[in-house]
């Protein structure tokens, strides 16, 4: 051969756990220092590849079959004993959730120890200077701290960090990085991200990056591979992939990524919900004015001074990264904690100082969609039980017409009626999500509050939940109190907008104002954290925005 | 040492103090409304030869004449002062009578702890280190262990060491074979518990993320497992050895009878046959500080085990530092 072999060939690559297939006939390859991206949803195989690269699949359960060749050696036919020579110091590892990475029972030094040994350094006290060296260069300002601390006394984008250290210490030929920032804060995700790719060209390293989001792939990648269902849908140089999608999967998911569509949901007023249009002047929906909230043991408080109203049949956006007091604020919403000082009104009705009876009827009018809709629903109930039980709580109608209910409101989330027999564990993500909107939903609320609805699911669910959201909202005159910390989501989905930091209000006001004219400098930081792929420049107002795919939940 | 764990560690000991105080108070009134009068029925037996002033003179020294919430308070006070008061059988002080057979109960069990662990740890660690397929048999082995009664396992290694082999004497029991036989025969059903917990906790931790990321960065199967997997699947072990701790002193008064040694399980079917109330008071509480004791070392341990219970977590305000520094820097 004349030419050096590619740094990273993948030929024909099946996988197979059990008997079921989940990668079928994967190739692509990398050249020495190149980027590529594996972009795709959940159950699209692209961390079976990276796995199978990694030969870290599940033992005695999945097959791998062909060829995944490293510099030219094939390691799917090497014996363990022959493998492990490359792990780690050929082959680096970035996993997607930094806080399950470590051994939660050692010391971060003492994993950093394994990683150094790699170097083939003998003295420990080298091996010491060279992770602290390591720690320093991606960007941990107390390396010496860190070192002996234990994972769970770090945050997670500190843990990323190391983990990224560990992996770059024994400058590895190629770095596979599995979703490495999905766990993270917006603002977070930027700057690992940014040390990533930093990484990567001072020191020559290779990079597979696996992702869901395609802005980011576009952002950080040379080539783009798009997986769907285990197969390549399309693959080639990012620009081309990007900007001229062949496939009708890969001008989906285009679609659907927020960064690359601010207007996607944003309709002409007219055509907005009629209490949109209500008159200046009217009373607010929700007003907070002046609350704060401390808790015992905490130094500043939770929540200080924090003022916001919502216009009916608004969306409103709470933003900030995490500690910014977002989650406290939503609960004096709720009315789960009390403020010390300030008042919170929703529809003219005080919340707080009322008695447990009078607050479980103002419930009615408040609902909440959580974070998580892996952990909110029971997973002994079925999809209806679930769906019924606040109405069953307050007594709502004969028991058939509830039955009746449940089934319009599946309807309305836009689920088969076939599901309401099913267990949340049978349901996807998106799925799971809409029987929560469902059940927030039973009691005809007139506000819901979103708490980062979306933040577990990926790109192509996010955008089918939101549109779900951005219906109801047209045809029930919903009042939306929308929590994120993905600002490019905000932009297409709230009207009004509130950045909060460390539990005061940096700066409020229309999205549009505040996204095109930022008057604070943190919102700036927050604005530079969304990302912008390679010479792609997000649609303007008045550009034609394109059709919303057909996505299934 | 930081000062949340001593705290900890001081909340805890007075806790075990409470603890074996209520178990010597509920020993106590079990045993005085139990029905009939032990107490005298042994005094005025003729074969004990106790005269009247012998009986008048123990009467007094037990307070047996005075209401039951007084003897409680006496009996209570000496216990705490560690006087255990006298043998009704023997005449022989209590804390004698135990000492004499403590130290052989005490290299049984042991030498039993010593076996369930070694056979745990084997059982556990080849499951892992065995393919799948072989896996089984490892797997069944506990199961097969909890379903065998320990006095079963006894007469069989009897049986076929003793009777059949003649590895060693039945009559002469205090050899190191005939304690190291009914250690076995004490500690394979208390092994098959701490092998389940230690193999399920294997299990569960390599299916973890940090093992992954552990191996890709190059650590073979035993560094994996005797640096990261181990310590935090020993954590329920901890707990669940401290439980057969329970399970080892009643194991005893089995294994005991059937090999023919003199121990506490001995004394204690003596005690009971003759109605020799001050000792079975005294071995009660004595399992009680046992068990307490054992229990209250695993508590101990645990945070040492895991930094997670040690400490809570610290917010780290770096991170909000780093955005501090890019906004003051446009």
């Amino acid at each position: 051969m004349s030419n050096t072999p590619p740094l990273l060939r993948v030929q024909g690559l099946s996988v197979a756990y059990d008997r079921t297939e989940v990668v079928s006939d994967v190739s692509f390859s990398l050249p020495r220092g190149g980027s590529l991206a594996l972009i795709g949803e959940s159950g699209s195989g692209k961390s079976t590849i990276a796995r199978s690269v990694l030969r870290l699949l599940p033992a005695g359960t999945a097959r791998a079959r062909g060829v995944v060749e490293v510099g030219g050696t094939d390691v799917l036919g090497l014996s363990e004993r022959r493998f492990r020579p490359l792990r780690g110091r050929t082959l680096g590892f970035v996993p997607q959730d930094p806080a399950n990475a470590l051994n939660a029972v050692r010391t971060i030094g003492a994993q950093a120890q394994e990683a150094a040994a790699l170097t083939g350094e003998r003295d420990a006290r080298a091996r010491r200077e060279l992770v602290l060296e390591t720690f320093s260069r991606v960007g941990l300002r107390e390396p010496r701290r860190v070192y002996d601390a234990h994972p769970h006394q770090l945050s997670g984008g500190m843990l990323q960090r190391v983990l990224i250290g560990l992996a770059v210490l024994p400058r590895p030929a190629l770095l596979v990085a599995d979703e490495p920032t999905s766990a993270l804060d917006v603002t977070v995700q930027r700057r690992v991200l940014d040390l990533l790719t930093g990484l990567r060209a001072d020191l020559g390293i290779g990079l597979l990056l696996i992702t869901h989001d395609l802005a980011v792939a576009a952002e950080r990648a040379e080539q783009i591979v798009v997986l769907r269902g285990g197969r390549v849908q399309e693959s080639g140089p990012t620009a081309q992939v990007f900007s001229a999608p062949r496939t009708q999967y890969a001008r989906a998911l285009q679609a659907d990524v927020p960064a690359l569509n601010p207007d996607r949901h944003r309709l002409p007023l007219p055509a907005r919900a009629p209490a949109a249009a209500a008159p200046a002047g009217a009373a607010p929906k929700i007003e907070v004015r002046d609350v704060v909230k401390s808790f015992p043991g905490a130094g500043a408080p939770a929540v200080d001074g924090v003022s916001f109203s919502v216009a009916a049949g608004t969306t409103h956006a709470l933003v900030g990264e995490s500690g910014s007091g977002k989650t406290t604020t939503v609960r004096l919403l709720l009315g789960l904690d009390a403020p010390d000082t300030g008042e919170v009104r929703v529809a003219g009705e005080r919340l707080d100082g009322r008695s447990h009876e009078q607050l479980r009827t103002a419930r009615r009018h408040l609902q909440l969609v959580y974070q998580n809709p892996f952990t909110s629903l029971d997973p002994t109930w079925r999809v209806d039980r679930i769906v019924r039980e606040p109405l069953d709580r307050y007594r709502v109608g004969e028991r058939a017409g509830r039955e009746e209910r449940v089934r319009e409101l599946l309807a309305r989330v836009g689920l088969d009626e076939r599901l309401a027999r099913r267990r949340p564990s049978a349901l996807s993500g998106g799925q799971r999500q809409r029987v929560a909107i469902a059940r927030a939903l039973a009691l005809e609320p007139d506000v819901l509050v979103l708490d980062e609805p979306t933040s577990a699911l990926d790109v192509t669910v996010q955008a089918g939940i939101v549109d779900v959201l951005v219906t109801l909202q047209r045809q029930l005159g919903l009042t939306y109190l929308f929590v994120s910390h993905d600002l490019a989501l905000v932009r297409q989905f709230a009207d009004t907008v509130t950045v909060l930091r460390a539990g005061r209000v940096v700066e409020s006001g229309t999205v549009e104002a505040v996204f095109t004219d930022p008057s604070e400098e943190y919102t700036r930081a927050l604005l530079r954290a969304v990302p912008r792929p390679l010479g792609v420049v997000p649609r303007q107002p008045g550009a034609p925005a394109p059709a919303p795919a057909p996505t299934a939940g | 040492m930081d000062r949340g764990y001593l705290g900890f560690a001081a909340r805890r000991v007075g806790q075990a103090l409470v603890v074996v105080l209520l178990a010597y108070v509920v020993t106590f009134v079990v045993i005085s409304v139990l029905p009939g009068d032990p107490v005298t029925n042994t005094l005025r037996n003729p074969e004990n030869g106790f005269t009247e002033a012998d009986v008048a003179r123990i009467v007094a020294y037990y307070g047996l004449d005075q209401p039951v919430l007084v003897q409680l308070w006496e009996s209570l006070s000496r216990f705490a002062t560690g006087d255990l008061g006298v043998s009704l059988r023997s005449n022989l002080p209590v804390s004698q009578t135990i000492g004499d057979v403590l130290g052989s109960t005490a290299v049984l069990a042991a030498a039993a702890l010593a076996v369930a662990v070694a056979l745990a740890v084997l059982i556990a660690f080849g499951t892992q280190y065995l393919p799948v397929r072989a896996q089984g048999v490892l797997r069944a082995l506990p199961s097969l262990f909890l379903s065998v009664p320990n006095f079963v396992i006894g007469l069989v290694l009897i049986h076929v060491f003793a009777l059949q082999l003649g590895l060693f004497r039945v009559i002469y029991p205090d050899s190191a074979w005939a304690t190291s036989f009914a250690a076995l025969a004490l500690g394979i059903p208390v092994s098959a518990q701490l092998a389940e917990v230690l193999t399920a906790g294997l299990d569960h931790e390599s299916r973890q993320e940090y093992a992954s990321v552990a191996r890709s960065r190059g650590l073979g199967r035993t560094r994996l497992l005797l640096r990261h997997l181990l310590r935090p699947s020993s954590l329920p072990v901890v707990t669940v050895l401290a439980l057969t701790v329970g399970e080892l002193l009643g194991g005893a008064l089995i294994t005991e009878t059937i090999f023919g040694r003199t121990g506490i399980g001995s004394l204690v079917e003596s005690s009971v046959t003759t109605q020799d109330l001050p000792v079975l008071q005294a071995v009660v509480s004595l399992a009680a500080v046992v068990f307490v004791v054992v229990n209250l070392v695993a508590d101990l341990v645990h945070p040492l085990l895991d930094p997670r219970v040690r400490k809570p977590p610290t917010r780290p305000s770096a991170e909000r530092e780093v955005l501090a520094q890019e906004v003051s820097t446009p």
